[in-house]
C-alpha cells in the first residue's frame, strides 16, 4: 500500500501514463531516470510555444478576416524586433517602453500592409495574395536588410537568474515572456468574446459581404483586426528577439513558417485552435529537438505539417470531417 | 565583354528551362508549386555526385560514381521525378491553392535543412564540387564556354518546342480546363488528379534536367545556393512573360534574368556593404511580382486560350500544333469513376 502510494507520486509514473504511444528514447530516459533533461525540454517548449501563440494567433485572424495566407507576416515579427532594438540602443529606454514601442510599429506594419496591398487583392483569388504577400516579404526582409545590414543584433537587457520552478528550468526572462504571452492571449480573448469588435471580428471571419449588408462596417473591421494582429505580431517579435538573443533580417522569416505550422496544424482561422497548435508544436519540437539534434528541430515540424495536413487539413482543434479545403 | 555575356546568356538559357517546368505546374495546372526548386537543386546535386567520383575523405557525398555526362543527367532527371512523384502525390492528392503551397512551402524547407545538417546526403553545408568538362576537354577554356552556350541554347530550343507542342496538344488543353473549373472537367470525364499529378512531374522533370545543365555549368554547389527564396525570381520571370504561354516565359526569364543580372552591375556595391547590390535585386523583384499581378497579371505575351491548336492555322506554327476538333479538353481518356481530389 506504501509502495504504490509512492510511485503514484513519483514523475516517471505521471509520464509513462501519458505517452503510451512514446517514442523509444523517452522510454530509455524513463529507465536511466534522467527525467529532469524531459521536463526541462517541456519548460523550454512552454516558453517556446508561448511566442508562436503569439505570432499564429496573429496569422491566424489575419487569415480570418481577409482570407489571406500572409507570408510577410514573419516581417511584421522582424519589424517589432528591431523597433524595440532602435528604442533600446538608441534611445535607452526601459524593457517596456521598447515593448510598447514594438507594439506600436508592429501594429502599424499591419495596418499598412493591409492598406496598401491585401485590400487592393481583395477581388483577386486568395493564390494571387498570397503571391502578392511573398513579394511583400521580399520587400520589408530587403528593406531591413538596407537599413540594419546583415550581421545580427541583441538587446542588452539581463537575461535574469536561473530559476528552478517544480521539474522546470527557466530564467526570469523566461518566465517574463511566458507570463507576457498569457496576458496578450487573454487580452485576445476578451476582446473577441467580450467586445463589439471582437464579435463583428468574427461576424466578417464567417462572411464579410453578409456582415456588411447587415450593418457591420466590413472594412474598418478589417482594418482594426489587422491593426490588433499587428500589434500582437510586433510584441511577439520582441519576445521572440529577446529569448533568443539576436536578431537579423530574417529572423521573422524563419519564425513565419512555424506559425504557418502551428495555425494549419490546429486550424487556419480559429484562433482558439490556432492557440492549440502552437502549443502542440511549441512542445513537440522542443522535446524532439531535445532527444535527436537541434538541428533536425525545423525538419520535425515541417515533417509534421505536410502529415497534419495529410490527415487533417482542416486542424486538430477543429471538430468534424474536413469539408472545405480548396479555398 | 563578350565572356561575361556568354555567362549570363547561358545562365539565362538555364533559368529558361527551368521556369518553363515551373509554368507547367502552376501556369497550366494552377498550382503554385513552392519546391519546385529543390528539385533543380536536387538534380544539380545528383548530377555532380554522378560524375566526380568518390568521394575524399573528410568530404561525403552519396553514390560517387563517374558516369558519363549525358547518362548522368538523365539518371538524375529520373531521380528527380521519382522524388516529385512522392511529394506530389502528398500535396496534389486532396490540397489546392494556398494549402498545396503551403504544403510545398513546408516541404522544401523540411528538405532544405535536411540537406544542409545530413552530411552523409550532399555534404551538407559544405555542399559538393568537382569541377569537370563535359565535352569531353582538349578545349580552350573561352571555345569551351562558347560551346557550352551553344549547348544550352540547343537544348533550351528542344525543351521549348517540346513545351509549346505539348502545350497545344489535347493534353496541354486538358489541363488548363481542369485548372479553370476541376468540377467541370471532371464531369466530362476527366481525372483531375491524374492531369495535375502528370504535369506535377513533367514540371519537375524539366526542373532536374535545368539542374543538369546548371551543373555542367557550376561545378560545385552547397545550400547556400540554393536558398528555397531564389524560385521567387523565376515567378518573377513567369509573371513578366506570360503565365501559361511556354514564348512568354523565356521572353520573361531572358527580361528578368538579363535586365535583373545588368541593373545590379550599375548599382554601387560599396566593399562596407556587400548587401545593398543584391537587396535592391530582391526589393526590384518582390515589386515586379506585387506590380504585375496588380496591374498585368497575364503578362507580356499573355496565355491564348480556345484558339491554340484548336482551330488550324495557316501559318508555321500550324506545323507545330496538331489540329483536332473542338473540345472542352481534347484528350480522350475517360474514366467514369469520380476522380480522385474533386470530392469537396
Amino acid at each position: 500500500m506504501h509502495r504504490t502510494h509512492e510511485v503514484l507520486q513519483s514523475p516517471s509514473i505521471h509520464f509513462k501514463g501519458r505517452a503510451s504511444a512514446g517514442s523509444l528514447e523517452l522510454s530509455i530516459a524513463i529507465v536511466r531516470g534522467d527525467m529532469s533533461i524531459f521536463w526541462i525540454s517541456v519548460g523550454m517548449g512552454l516558453a517556446v510555444s508561448a511566442i508562436l501563440a503569439l505570432s499564429a494567433v496573429a496569422f491566424t485572424l489575419e487569415y480570418a478576416v481577409s482570407r489571406v495566407v500572409n507570408l510577410a507576416h514573419g516581417e511584421v515579427l522582424t519589424i517589432g524586433a528591431y523597433a524595440a532594438y532602435v528604442t533600446e540602443n538608441t534611445f535607452h529606454q526601459s524593457i517596456y517602453v521598447c515593448a510598447v514601442v514594438a507594439t506600436i510599429a508592429g501594429s502599424l506594419t499591419g495596418i499598412g500592409m493591409n492598406f496598401f496591398l491585401i485590400e487592393r487583392f481583395r477581388n483577386q483569388k486568395s493564390l494571387s495574395t498570397l503571391i502578392a504577400t511573398l513579394g511583400a516579404s521580399l520587400i520589408l526582409q530587403n528593406l531591413l536588410l538596407i537599413g540594419f545590414g546583415g550581421a545580427s543584433v541583441s538587446y542588452s537587457f539581463a537575461q535574469g537568474n536561473l530559476l528552478h520552478v517544480g521539474p522546470f528550468l527557466w530564467t526570469t526572462l523566461t518566465i517574463e515572456v511566458m507570463v507576457s504571452a498569457v496576458v496578450v492571449a487573454a487580452l485576445i480573448y476578451v476582446l473577441l468574446q467580450r467586445t463589439r469588435l471582437g464579435k463583428a471580428l468574427r461576424a466578417v471571419s464567417q462572411n464579410r459581404d453578409l456582415a456588411q449588408v447587415s450593418g457591420i462596417p466590413a472594412r474598418r473591421v478589417v482594418m482594426q483586426t489587422w491593426a490588433v494582429a499587428g500589434a500582437v505580431s510586433g510584441f511577439a517579435g520582441f519576445l521572440y528577439g529577446e529569448t533568443i538573443g539576436t536578431i537579423t533580417p530574417s529572423v521573422g522569416n524563419g519564425f513565419l513558417l512555424l506559425s504557418i505550422t502551428a495555425a494549419v496544424g490546429g486550424g487556419l482561422g480559429r484562433p482558439y485552435a490556432t492557440f492549440g497548435g502552437a502549443m502542440v508544436l511549441g512542445l513537440v519540437m522542443s522535446i524532439a529537438g531535445t532527444y535527436t539534434s537541434s538541428a533536425y528541430q525545423l525538419v520535425i515540424a515541417f515533417g509534421f505539417l505536410v502529415v497534419m495536413l495529410l490527415i487533417k487539413p482542416n486542424g486538430i482543434f477543429v471538430r468534424g470531417r474536413a469539408q472545405t479545403v480548396r479555398v | 565583354m563578350l565572356q561575361y555575356w556568354t555567362a549570363i546568356l547561358t545562365e539565362a538559357a538555364i533559368f529558361s528551362v527551368l521556369a518553363l517546368g515551373i509554368d507547367m505546374i502552376w501556369g497550366w495546372a494552377g498550382d503554385f508549386d513552392l519546391s519546385a526548386y529543390a528539385y533543380f537543386a536536387l538534380g544539380i546535386y545528383m548530377t555532380i555526385v554522378l560524375t566526380v567520383g568518390k568521394a575524399k575523405s573528410p568530404v561525403e557525398y552519396v553514390l560517387g560514381l563517374r558516369l558519363p555526362y549525358p547518362l548522368a543527367v538523365f539518371i538524375a532527371v529520373v531521380v528527380v521525378v521519382a522524388f516529385a512523384s512522392i511529394i506530389g502525390a502528398i500535396a496534389l492528392r486532396s490540397l489546392r491553392e494556398v494549402y498545396f503551397s503551403i504544403t510545398t512551402l513546408g516541404a522544401v524547407w523540411a528538405i532544405y535543412y535536411l540537406v544542409e545538417n545530413f552530411t552523409p546526403l550532399f555534404n551538407g553545408y559544405n555542399g559538393v564540387y568537382g569541377l569537370f568538362d563535359p565535352m569531353g576537354g582538349g578545349l580552350s577554356y573561352a571555345a569551351y564556354h562558347y560551346l557550352f552556350l551553344g549547348f544550352c541554347l540547343l537544348a533550351l530550343f528542344v525543351v521549348y518546342l517540346m513545351v509549346q507542342r505539348l502545350s497545344r496538344s489535347p493534353f496541354g488543353r486538358m489541363v488548363r480546363a481542369v485548372r479553370d473549373d476541376e468540377r467541370a472537367a471532371s464531369v466530362y470525364g476527366r481525372n483531375v488528379f491524374w492531369a495535375k499529378y502528370r504535369t506535377y512531374l513533367f514540371g519537375a522533370g524539366l526542373a532536374g534536367f535545368a539542374g543538369g545543365l546548371f551543373a555542367a555549368y557550376i561545378g560545385a554547389f552547397n545550400p547556400l545556393d540554393w536558398k528555397p527564396t531564389e524560385i521567387f525570381v523565376l515567378y518573377a520571370a513567369i509573371l513578366v512573360g506570360g503565365r501559361g504561354n511556354p514564348r512568354g516565359v523565356v521572353l520573361g526569364s531572358f527580361i528578368v534574368y538579363v535586365g535583373f543580372v545588368e541593373m545590379t552591375r550599375y548599382i554601387p556595391s560599396p566593399a562596407a556593404r556587400p548587401e545593398l547590390g543584391p537587396a535592391l535585386r530582391q526589393i526590384l523583384i518582390g515589386l515586379l511580382i506585387i506590380l504585375m499581378l496588380k496591374f498585368r497579371p497575364s503578362g507580356l505575351l499573355p496565355e491564348r486560350l480556345g484558339t491554340d491548336g484548336t482551330v488550324p492555322r495557316r501559318s508555321w506554327r500550324g506545323l507545330l500544333s496538331r489540329s483536332k476538333p473542338l473540345s472542352l479538353a481534347g484528350e480522350v481518356e475517360s474514366t467514369a469513376d469520380s476522380p480522385e481530389g474533386t470530392a469537396t
